[in-house]
């Protein structure tokens, strides 16, 4: 097994586990000790992963869109806030493993609560929620909202690049014919690959033949719903030529795993010679195969 | 009375604790509790068939111990189809030990559509079968009468009928394995268009149908226990147990079984239009102008395009219906472990609960806020974007209340005296875990994060700290403290300890790690992520998750061990071996038909822990102290 | 009571070095030895010979190997040749061959790269590339024996970077160079096509009864979407299409992600389970009575294989412009597709084109009052393709329906209008026919498209 191997990462965590397991047998002789151990583990290793998987790849994907900043750093504001919430609320438990056991002579604290401490932790963290909570309006409000949706480019709702159509178990991206018509019979369809010109505003609207499916391109950090009966207009931009998975989230049958597609960002003359090309093949009389025979 | 003082035998005769009459006056109780007729227990000497004592009984005991045996065996049912999706993952198309029976062609690798049907059984029967009916059906059967001091349910027969409501649910679930085109394969969600249009590519043949029936008469098992736990609670709690006196357990199954009775027939309805909608042809949730394989449903339709399933409906009413309950539901399994722990931290910490009103409002507040946020769980799927902002914020409010709570636990812990035995362990563990749990929801909660992060592992790793971390810990610390109660002996601790530790070690190696990968944009219910350049760096980690969750299976086998060994050899307790206060240890172990032998009064609180004013560590609840403590409302003035 | 403690505690031991073997054991399973079957059409034409049965599966088996290990047998006078039908690299083209050390490239990137800076211990291969696991673990295995060494004191370091040296070449010429040899594309077909077109070829894999239309069956030589003429066998760029784009509206969907060298890889493949489905229907129709001669297996043999050796011959072109779509050509193909003496469309496509034409379906053999659906050479039912949805499963551009014009659909009732010929033997749908009729046919989807 792989992950066996010692320069990776995974094989402490594994060494961790089995030393864990060893504790197994002195487990219920010093049960409070080991107890204030697996419970304070839990922070260490807990916090320890976060810190070291992106080392593993354990993160999320390069980042090449306008959206993906944004998210990203409201995912570390959140991840901060978590992070020493977690921490403090189990070394508070581990504390008290650790220093009120059944040894301690005398009875216990003989209190019902305090009004006061009622009051500090519920307005506290009621604030930091409502920090949260607002500081995501903005970058959703970016990403969702239709004022935010682009308009002086050259795609906008009512010009989008493609439609992007899922069915099972396929992505297919009919493109406009020449005219930017959609209703036209010389559409020009591209099964799997969604490709797009780099640095521009990419409107597009995403349908579904079937069942529901989910558009998802981890490099952009972009996900929504393909739902059978509407047609939901998205934007983004990606900033770095490139090909990256485009993959279906939403359960959509046994080929759901399977369901996969491609954005490939091209320099904008790249994607003009992409379209030509496409545009030129349905001109084809077959003489290509033809050729190819020889 | 000392802890091991159990003198009465078991089946003695029922006194009927006079109302008005006897040591307590009546005010001292809240008025019209326990009407006569339900205290006093006329049939008690007639002796009951096997039939009837064991199997069709209206005895709340009975009924319980039959909720939580069928609850222990789906648990491991649910828990091998666990291990057989893990391995899926974790070494796809590989040959899965003794699944060759099933695909002997392929020497035991499974099909696509196999693992659609085994990740969509696991989440049914962990969530129906076994973490609803071990909560509510197990312990609320058990603790709720004997806990509020009421010899029975309110209506036995219909808790009988609750359980035996749970038969056919069962049969149809597990029917769907035997019929054509195999089980349910559309998720535990069942989001239409895939469940509706039964030519959809593949698996919501005829399975899906009898999902849905199973669905219905868990709904029906639900309702008729929700029903009883809250007429039990409001109509029959002894004299003296205010609602301020009730344990924590009593709030949280009664919150969680109003939450049942208002979420519950939404979902009820929900899956009877989507039968419809399968067997009918009607037009709930299938939106009209669909291609399914190319071909138009309607024209595959026996019943016509007429009665076609095309026909203008949407897909997204059906989330809406279903979550609408199923969130919801997170609560009903949640708010009861939540309850189970708060009793058993103070009783084995020896010390009141911290803020037991403030426990009681988080508690009520969660189940407010809980009815409000189910659009969470839809931030991608296409509905309003302005919605989703409103639904964000509810969400993420939603986090205070159990913020307090895990407070509050800390604080009930502060000052204690722990005695770490099995049931204390898991309970420390539940409130160790569900801070994961919860803290992770705030990111699943952010609507710009949700965006990247829904669906992923990410979300699996958060609702399985929180069901299985945090309920299902919750469960074996109430099982480890309250068998001596159902079955008169204790279970073993050192079994109880290492089945902890094993429990413990694994649980966090299984779930923790998925954070990780779902932050690399791992999607859940993908058969085989590998073939994608984004996961093809996952399988790593997928193989130790692997190898944890298996040892958490195997580990199974002490608790097993030590369940069915303790049940028929344990050692014998008494009424009371934990010294805890309230009043299910006040009754025999077990105790017998009608609950208690003796007249209850109740005079204060819970969690008297530590109490001043007696030389003992506890202080029941029905125990009547000098002249002024006589008056049960004055015990609580002290504090 | 006794207090069984210290007996639990012993038990409680046990159980956690078994847990402790259990994480640390290797329990990665191993792939499962699949075996090819008879057909069952063989099984019922041989029913009556169980000893025939057995004989043509062994005959097969020398024939074409088993699905872990399958080659194709070599006959003598393809030694002379030097043809080996194993070595399908050999086959492609230059321009060809210099495109998948390309593809090879770009899909082992990370390998290479780690290569290209001498880290070959961060170097993994793909999964199902098993040859190439295996070359490659050669390579690594000295590599990590010194590294090994160097650990414990006796090697150095510039042991090691004269080994990466050495080697790095060798290894990266690996990569570039590899091309799937049929065992690994058999694990490729295992994982990715297995469970809807069966061990065999033959479509009958375990998600094939959820499947509308069913997966194609290999075993006939019979594929649908060719640019092939005469229901040639399908040139290599056939099949390569369809695993390139999938089709559209079906389950076949697209394997684009893989590289193209493993998609030639599956061609491979596929070419290998369809003459050796259509060997063995040859020889059960013929053979069954007097055994299977050699002589007769191997004429069986090479007789498929001339099949597949001439399909290049039957592409289908148009020697010239394609006409434009202009109303009046349109107008003529509707003329056209009306027309009961000609093309006739219309009898099973219907006058709007939704595939509800009067001989769409056939009439009940049971005598209900229903018609019921016609069915096609795999005995599956089948209605003719629903023209106003623009889905044209064997590829939307003009040129793809004029060749499904000219020559039919292999298996189909869908016939060749080129062959329609009036009493003179002058074709009745000419060329420009044809065309005329596809632009009325695509404009029939105008807009509608879903």
């Amino acid at each position: 097994m792989s992950f066996l191997n010692p320069s990776n990462g995974a094989w402490s965590i594994l060494a961790l586990l089995v030393a864990l397991l060893l504790v197994l047998v002195t487990f219920v002789k010093f049960t409070r000790l080991w107890t204030v151990i697996l419970i304070a583990l839990l922070p260490i290793l807990g916090v320890w992963t976060f810190v070291k998987a992106p080392e593993w790849g354990l993160w999320f994907p390069k980042d090449v869109s306008t959206h993906g900043a944004g998210m990203d750093s409201l995912f570390n504001l959140i991840l901060w806030m978590v992070a020493i919430t977690f921490v403090l609320t189990e070394v508070g438990l581990v504390w008290c493993v650790f220093r009120y056991h059944d040894k301690v002579p005398g009875k216990s604290l003989f209190t019902h609560g305090s009004h006061k401490l009622e009051m500090i932790w519920t307005a506290i963290p009621a604030v930091a929620l409502l920090v949260i909570a607002f500081a995501q309006i903005g970058t959703f409000k970016q990403i969702k909202f239709e004022d935010h949706w682009p308009t002086g480019g050259p795609y906008s709702k009512d010009k989008p690049i493609a439609h992007v159509i899922a069915y099972q178990f396929a992505w297919l991206m009919r493109y406009p014919d020449a005219n930017g018509s959609f209703d036209s019979v010389d559409v020009i369809e591209s099964p799997f690959d969604f490709v797009v010109p780099v640095d521009t505003d990419i409107m597009f609207q995403l349908k579904s033949r079937d069942v529901l499916h989910s558009f998802f391109l981890p490099n952009l950090r972009l996900k929504q719903d393909a739902v059978p009966g509407m047609t939901i207009p998205m934007w983004f931009q990606a900033t770095e030529v490139g090909e990256y998975d485009l993959i279906c989230a939403e359960l959509c049958g046994w080929g759901h795993y399977k369901m996969a597609g491609r954005l490939i960002v091209k320099s904008k003359p790249d994607y003009e010679k992409w379209l030509a090309d496409k545009r030129a093949a349905l001109k084809s009389n077959g003489t290509a195969d033809l050729e190819a025979a020889e | 009375m000392s802890p091991d003082g159990n003198s009465a035998p078991a089946h003695a005769p029922a006194h009927a604790p006079g109302h008005g009459g006897g040591a307590h006056p009546a005010q001292e109780g809240p008025r019209g509790v326990a009407a006569p007729g339900t205290v006093h227990v006329s049939h008690d000497h007639h002796e009951l068939g096997f039939l009837r004592k064991y199997v069709f009984s209206v005895d709340h005991k009975v009924i319980a111990i039959q909720f939580m045996l069928t609850g222990l065996f789906f648990l491991v049912l649910g828990g091998l189809f666990a291990m057989a999706i893990r391995h899926q993952v974790a070494w796809p198309w590989k040959p899965i030990p003794g699944l060759s029976v099933l695909f002997p062609d392929t020497g035991g690798v499974i099909s696509p559509e196999f693992y659609t049907m085994l990740f969509t059984m696991h989440g049914t029967i962990m969530i129906f079968f076994v973490i609803i009916p071990l909560l509510t059906g197990a312990f609320g059967n058990f603790l709720i009468p004997l806990m509020v001091g009421a010899p029975d349910m309110a209506f036995p027969k219909l808790n009988m009928f609750g359980y035996w409501a749970m038969i056919p649910a069962i049969f149809f679930a597990l029917l769907g394995f035997f019929v054509e085109g195999g089980a349910a394969a559309a998720g535990w969600t069942a989001y239409p268009t895939l469940s509706t249009i039964a030519t959809a590519a593949p698996g919501s043949l005829t399975g899906q149908t009898w999902w849905l029936m199973a669905l219905t008469w868990v709904g029906v098992s639900s309702m008729m226990g929700a029903v009883n736990y809250v007429t039990t609670i409001f109509k029959m709690r002894a004299p003296g147990m205010t609602m301020m006196r009730m344990p924590l357990s009593i709030w949280g199954l009664l919150i969680a079984a109003l939450l049942q009775l208002f979420a519950l027939p939404v979902l009820t309805a929900a899956s009877i239009l989507q039968l419809l909608d399968r067997t009918l042809h009607t037009g709930f949730f299938t939106p009209s102008n669909l291609l399914v394989n190319a071909t138009r449903p309607e024209l595959l339709s026996n019943a016509g395009a007429a009665l076609d399933g095309a026909s203008g409906g949407h897909p997204l009413l059906w989330q809406h219906l279903f979550w609408f309950y199923s969130h919801p539901a997170v609560y009903i399994m949640v708010l009861p472990a939540m309850g189970f722990a708060s009793d058993i931290l103070s009783t084995h910490a020896r010390k009141p609960v911290f803020g037991y009103k403030p426990m009681v409002y988080s508690m009520s507040a969660i189940a407010g806020l809980g009815f409000i946020v189910w659009g969470h769980h839809m931030f991608t799927s296409g509905m309003n974007p302005a919605l989703g902002m409103s639904f964000m914020v509810a969400t993420i409010m939603i986090a205070l209340p159990s913020a307090v709570k895990v407070f509050n636990w800390i604080g009930t812990l502060w000052g204690s005296r722990i005695h770490l035995n099995s049931a204390m362990l898991n309970a420390l563990a539940f409130v160790a875990m569900f801070i994961i749990g919860g803290l992770s929801g705030i990111w699943m909660a952010a609507t710009p994060v949700d965006i990247y992060i829904h669906d992923t592992y990410i979300v699996v790793a958060h609702f399985h700290y929180v069901v299985f971390a945090g309920s299902v810990f919750a469960i074996w610390a109430a099982i480890y403290h309250w068998f001596p109660k159902m079955f008169g002996r204790q279970m073993n601790e050192t079994l109880g300890k290492v089945h902890f530790i094993g429990s413990f070690v694994f649980t966090n190696g299984v779930f923790y790690m998925m954070h990780q990968i779902g932050l690399a944009g791992l999607m859940r219910r993908t058969a085989d992520p590998y073939t994608y350049a984004t996961y093809a760096h996952l399988q790593e980690s997928n193989e130790l998750i692997t190898l944890c969750a298996f040892a958490l299976f195997v580990w199974q086998i002490f608790f097993v061990i030590n369940f069915f060994h303790s049940m028929f050899w344990g050692k014998r307790v008494g009424r009371n071996p934990w010294r805890a206060n309230s009043l299910e240890w006040e009754a025999p172990s077990p105790p017998g038909h009608g609950n208690f032998d003796r007249e209850l009064a109740v005079y204060r609180g819970p969690y008297e822990y530590g109490s001043p004013e007696v030389s003992e560590d506890y202080l029941p609840q029905t125990r009547k102290l000098g002249d002024g403590a006589a008056r049960p409302a004055q015990a609580h003035a002290h504090h | 009571m006794s207090d069984p403690q210290p007996l639990r505690g012993r038990l409680a031991i046990a159980a956690g070095l078994f847990g402790l073997l259990l994480a640390a054991c290797d329990p990665e399973p191993p792939r499962p030895e699949l075996h090819y079957t008879l057909s069952a059409d063989s099984k019922q034409l041989l029913a009556d010979y169980p000893a025939a049965q057995d004989q043509l599966l062994g005959t097969l088996g020398m024939l074409f190997g088993s699905p872990s290990n399958p080659r194709y047998a070599v006959p003598e006078e393809w030694i002379d040749d030097e043809r080996n039908p194993n070595d399908a690299w050999a086959e492609l083209s230059e321009a060809r061959q210099a495109e998948l050390v390309a593809a090879n490239k770009k899909a082992f990137a990370t390998p290479l790269a780690a290569l290209e800076r001498g880290d070959f211990a961060a170097v993994e291969p793909a999964r199902e590339a098993l040859d190439l696991q295996a070359a490659w673990g050669e390579i690594r295995a000295g590599y990590d024996e010194i590294a090994a060494a160097m650990e414990a004191g006796t090697k150095s370091r510039t042991d090691l970077d004269k080994y990466v040296a050495e080697n790095k070449a060798d290894a990266i010429a690996l990569f570039t160079d590899w091309y799937p040899s049929l065992r690994e594309s058999a694990e490729m077909y295992r994982t990715q096509c297995l469970h809807c077109h069966g061990i065999n070829g033959d479509g009958k894999g375990s998600t094939a009864e959820f499947l509308n239309p069913t997966p194609r069956d290999y075993q006939r030589g019979a594929f649908k979407w060719t640019a092939l003429n005469e229901k040639a066998r399908p040139r290599r760029a056939d099949l390569y299409g369809v695993l390139e784009n999938g089709v559209n509206g079906t389950a076949m969907l697209s394997f684009k992600r893989f590289s193209a060298t493993q998609l030639e890889g599956l061609v491979d493949y596929v070419r290998l389970l369809s003459i050796r489905g259509e060997t063995e229907r040859n020889l059960a129709r013929e053979d069954a009575e007097e055994g299977f001669k050699i002589e007769a297996v191997q004429e069986a043999y090479l007789d498929v294989w001339s099949k597949w050796d001439k399909s290049a011959e039957f592409v289908i072109a148009y020697d010239g412009e394609i006409p434009e779509a202009t109303p009046e050509v349109i107008e003529h193909g509707r003329v056209l597709y009306n027309d009961a003496t000609g093309a006739n469309c219309v009898s099973c496509h219907g006058v709007g084109g939704l595939g509800d034409g009067p001989s769409a379906k056939e009439p009940d053999p049971n005598g209900g009052p229903v018609p019921i659906s016609k069915k096609d050479d795999w005995g599956n039912p089948l209605g003719p393709r629903d023209l106003t949805q623009g889905i044209y499963r064997g590829g939307d551009r003009p040129i793809d329906l004029y060749r499904r014009l000219y020559a039919g659909i292999n298996g189909t009732y869908m016939p060749a209008h080129s062959t329609i010929k009036d009493p003179q033997g002058n074709r009745k749908v000419t060329d420009e026919d044809l065309w005329a009729i596809v632009h009325y046919v695509r404009s029939l989807s105008k807009g509608k498209r879903l």
